[in-house]
């Protein structure tokens, strides 16, 4: 190697090194990351305790990581570079064509039954009948579009078994959604029903409830002009990491025309509405159905009949819009952060009939359904 | 601090390359000897202590030796309490938990485990510090008078936390004297891509691979075809990754101006178990040979003390793996193996067709592998019979599966081989010119995409 050339190699070496030091430096700090939904490490405070218990070193790691120039890009550029090596698996995402498919892992059988076996409880511990919906996730549904031979938990398997619950009465959302599998029920980039999807499973939940003959047909329901909102990328798109998808759009059918929401985000009732806008200028763009996730929502309507108690995730948020136009009241309430018992619940606010209405992945590994039993 | 972090690429290395340098010649190992401490405190600060102990005890083992050269007995006695620090120090560390455990599963013992995590590269620096007093006693090694000298070889980053085991005599004149030139600079930069590239975008991808089937291989949904292809995975892994970091060091202590000795001569060419070892870990296998199976007495004292021998230093060589038994069990493997082919398979493998060696080399280490790399020696077992037909031989996984990996298994095996290299060789000193920065440019930047990747922690509001 001659002189000159070593020194261009070296320089060349340095100033990738360096160069990307320099830009760090320079670069000003964000708070924020809109692609990974989550606040980012910041520049640590140095503490001579935090030094020696090793802490302070952890946290300049994640500060250098999280604050590193082009973040997204670098990352973008990984996901290309695995594409090309003919991985079709990201982070637990399949990426199926233009769609992203998240896998639903084996779970732990012992927290499956005991889920069901809440249900099975609270269905004891009311008068109102108990209803068991369980959504099946796209892995089900669009099981075709899945790379030949990618694992996937058998859902329906799981499903079949749930409906034969004692106790509960089953809505059959499996068959229902199967038949439209070939529609847009599901969001490209995110994990949730699209509005079209909720519908279905709004006009199958209807049917079980013993109220058939009231279901809007799709024209109906879809009482706005749509006004969409599009550029939405769902958290298939930050889990996976792959960015180049076209992004999705989300509709909203019902109208707010008639109804009141409350919701209960910190133990005092608000008035709120069938959709909080403000999401739609973020991210998190579903959060718009109901303001996202929150102990408890109650939905009135005065020309409806009925009172019907959702224990909800997040799926239910987006179907809870159409059922409100036929129950005088559509409570909402989540386990996961509402801590009272169910049943007393129900039967303080004159609940007619209970839906548990879970999408399968979360079904399957949520700890707070325990609560059911109460 | 591991060299494949981001922290370690954009903020360590360049800050040290640019203080090393700006210092002259004289303060060079003093810095190296600070900047390393630093490498070393960032993980765990307090095991800083640990390294200036080892460091104050080796030198003063050494100096002593060399004191009292005249009085043999006293020289050896001083040579013998430097080994018994430096295993105690080693024995303490990385094999109590595991002592203790398996003690007081003898009646009326009962030994506290203590949970202290491993001081990295514990293994590597007593091995070295080891080895040195030993030299100066054999007068294979000058003494080190100075003791930031002697600190910057112990300390030393490049090869500290995970080789090569690099022996004081093979560094004792730079130490005292190096040259630091652009071309030295160059090649070691060029050297150290190529193994970041190894370890972050090879070992690492196909890492998950083996993740993936060793779950599988619990969830009982493992078949034959899977379980040869996680073993793939994870002699590919291990390999890419070890010799890597390999090439890493050599290439940072060619920066410095040092020349580490070769540590991996592309062992899965090789066509007897034999061979392999001869390829593999070489500065590992070559301290065994020279501090332990030489000084038992090697292969001269007929065949029940070669035997010996070798079932000694390979118990060794796979318990210094990790306390676990299956290490234990592994180097057992290879002893089993390196005796057959010294008494009984010698005839035949000479007649044997090159192809067909080299195939049953493969299986024996890849097989050796899953000894390796699963712990729990039920688990092990489990394992390693679905391999050999004791499950389904093929599902739909599986097919999968080489889908997702056929190309990286390609470049993997590619690789292994001495064809890039050879092919490198005969390009015209002018492409070769052009191509070296262009693919050093690619492995710094796919390299710096994956690793960033790595940190990419998004919150899903898997909160349904």
């Amino acid at each position: 190697m001659t002189r000159g050339y070593s020194r261009f190699l070296t320089a060349f070496f340095c100033i990738f090194l360096g160069g990307l030091l320099v830009w760090h430096l320079l670069l000003p700090d964000r708070t924020q990351s809109e692609t990974e939904n989550r606040t980012l490490a910041q520049r640590p405070e140095f503490s001579w305790s935090a030094l020696a218990d090793g802490s302070y070193t952890k946290a300049v790691e994640s500060y250098f990581a999280d604050q590193f120039p082009l973040r997204d890009e670098w990352t973008g550029l990984k996901a290309r570079t695995e594409q090309l090596l003919g991985k079709r698996e990201f982070n637990g995402v399949y990426l199926c064509g233009s769609t992203l498919i998240a896998k639903v892992n084996t779970p732990d059988t012992a927290v499956v039954e005991k889920n069901l076996d809440s249900v099975r409880r609270l269905a004891e511990r009311t008068e109102a009948p108990v209803y068991l919906a369980l959504i099946p996730s796209a892995a089900e549904i669009w099981g075709e579009k899945l790379p030949a031979g990618a694992e996937s938990w058998d859902q329906a398997e799981f499903i079949a078994k749930a409906l034969e619950l004692e106790g509960a009465e089953s809505v059959d959302l499996l068959t229902a959604l199967r038949a439209h599998a070939g529609e847009e029920i599901f969001y490209r980039t995110d994990h949730h029903w699209s509005t079209l999807g909720a519908y279905y499973g709004y006009a199958a939940l209807m049917e079980a409830l013993g109220r058939g003959e009231e279901v809007l047909g799709p024209e109906a329901a879809k009482e706005r002009d749509l006004p969409v909102s599009n550029g939405f990328q769902g958290t298939l798109y930050s889990q996976s990491g792959i960015h180049w998808l076209e992004p999705d759009s989300i509709e909203f059918w019902v109208e707010d025309r008639g109804l009141s929401v409350t919701s209960w985000r910190d133990g005092t009732p608000e008035e709120t509405g069938l959709y909080d806008n403000d999401y739609l200028g973020e991210k998190d763009k579903y959060s718009t159905f109901l303001g996202g996730n929150q102990p408890l929502c109650v939905i009135r309507n005065g020309e409806g009949t009925g009172k019907l108690l959702l224990i909800r995730d997040s799926y239910a948020d987006s179907l809870a819009p159409f059922l409100a136009r036929h129950f005088e009241e559509v409570h909402l309430l989540d386990l996961r952060y509402y801590r009272g018992a169910a049943s007393a619940y129900a039967a303080e606010n004159g609940i007619g009939q209970i839906v548990v209405l879970q999408s399968v992945p979360n079904f399957i590994t949520d700890q707070n359904l325990a609560l059911l039993g109460r | 601090m591991i060299f494949s972090s981001l922290t370690f690429l954009f903020a360590y290395l360049p800050l040290v390359l640019a203080v090393y340098f700006l210092v002259p010649l004289w303060a060079r190992n003093g810095v190296l000897l600070l900047v390393s401490l630093v490498f070393y405190g960032w993980g765990e600060p307090v095991y800083i202590s640990i390294m200036v102990l080892s460091t104050l005890i080796d030198y003063t083992h050494g100096m002593l030796v060399e004191r009292f050269r005249q009085r043999d007995r006293l020289a050896r006695w001083f040579v013998g309490q430097s080994v018994v620090f430096n295993l105690a120090l080693l024995g303490f560390f990385k094999y109590w938990d595991f002592l203790a455990s398996n003690l007081s599963l003898l009646p009326g013992v009962s030994l506290p485990q203590l949970g202290i995590p491993l001081p990295i590269g514990i293994s590597f620096f007593t091995f070295q510090t080891m080895s040195y007093t030993i030299d100066v006693y054999r007068r294979d090694a000058p003494v080190q008078r100075n003791l930031v000298s002697f600190g910057a070889y112990v300390t030393m980053f490049p090869q500290l936390i995970a080789g090569p085991v690099v022996q004081y005599k093979a560094v004792a004149a730079e130490l005292a004297c190096r040259r630091n030139t652009a071309e030295d600079f160059a090649l070691g930069a060029r050297r150290f891509t190529v193994g970041l590239a190894k370890k972050v975008l090879l070992a690492n991808s196909i890492g998950a691979l083996w993740d993936a089937q060793l779950a599988a291989g619990e969830a009982g949904t493992l078949t034959a075809a899977g379980g040869w292809l996680g073993l793939l995975a994870f002699g590919f892994q291990i390999y890419f990754d070890f010799s890597g970091y390999s090439d890493m060091a050599i290439g940072l202590g060619r920066i410095f101006g040092f020349r580490f000795g070769e540590n991996f001569d592309h062992p899965y060419l090789s066509v007897s178990v034999t061979e392999f070892w001869r390829r593999w870990h070489m500065s590992l296998t070559g301290w065994f040979r020279e501090y332990l199976y030489i000084p038992l007495g090697g292969n001269r004292g007929g065949t029940v003390k070669t035997l010996r021998n070798i079932l000694i230093v390979w118990f060794c060589t796979g318990f210094w793996h990790g306390a676990s038994w299956n290490f234990v069990l592994w180097g057992m493997y290879f002893a089993a193996w390196l005796i057959l082919e010294k008494y009984v398979l010698r005839e035949t493998l000479s007649k044997t067709p090159v192809l067909i060696k080299h195939l049953y080399t493969l299986a024996v280490v890849f097989a050796g592998w899953g000894i390796f790399a699963v712990e729990d020696l039920s688990m092990c077992g489990e394992y390693l019979s679905v391999c050999f037909g004791g499950g389904r031989l093929w599902s739909a996984a599986d097919g999968y599966t080489l889908r997702c990996y056929g190309l990286t298994f390609l470049i993997l095996i590619l690789a292994s081989t001495t064809l890039g290299q050879r092919g490198w060789q005969r390009l015209p000193a002018r492409v070769e010119k052009l191509l070296t920065p262009v693919l050093m440019g690619l492995g710094l930047v796919l390299s710096t995409a994956y690793l960033v990747d790595g940190s990419y922690n998004p919150f899903l509001y898997f909160r349904f």
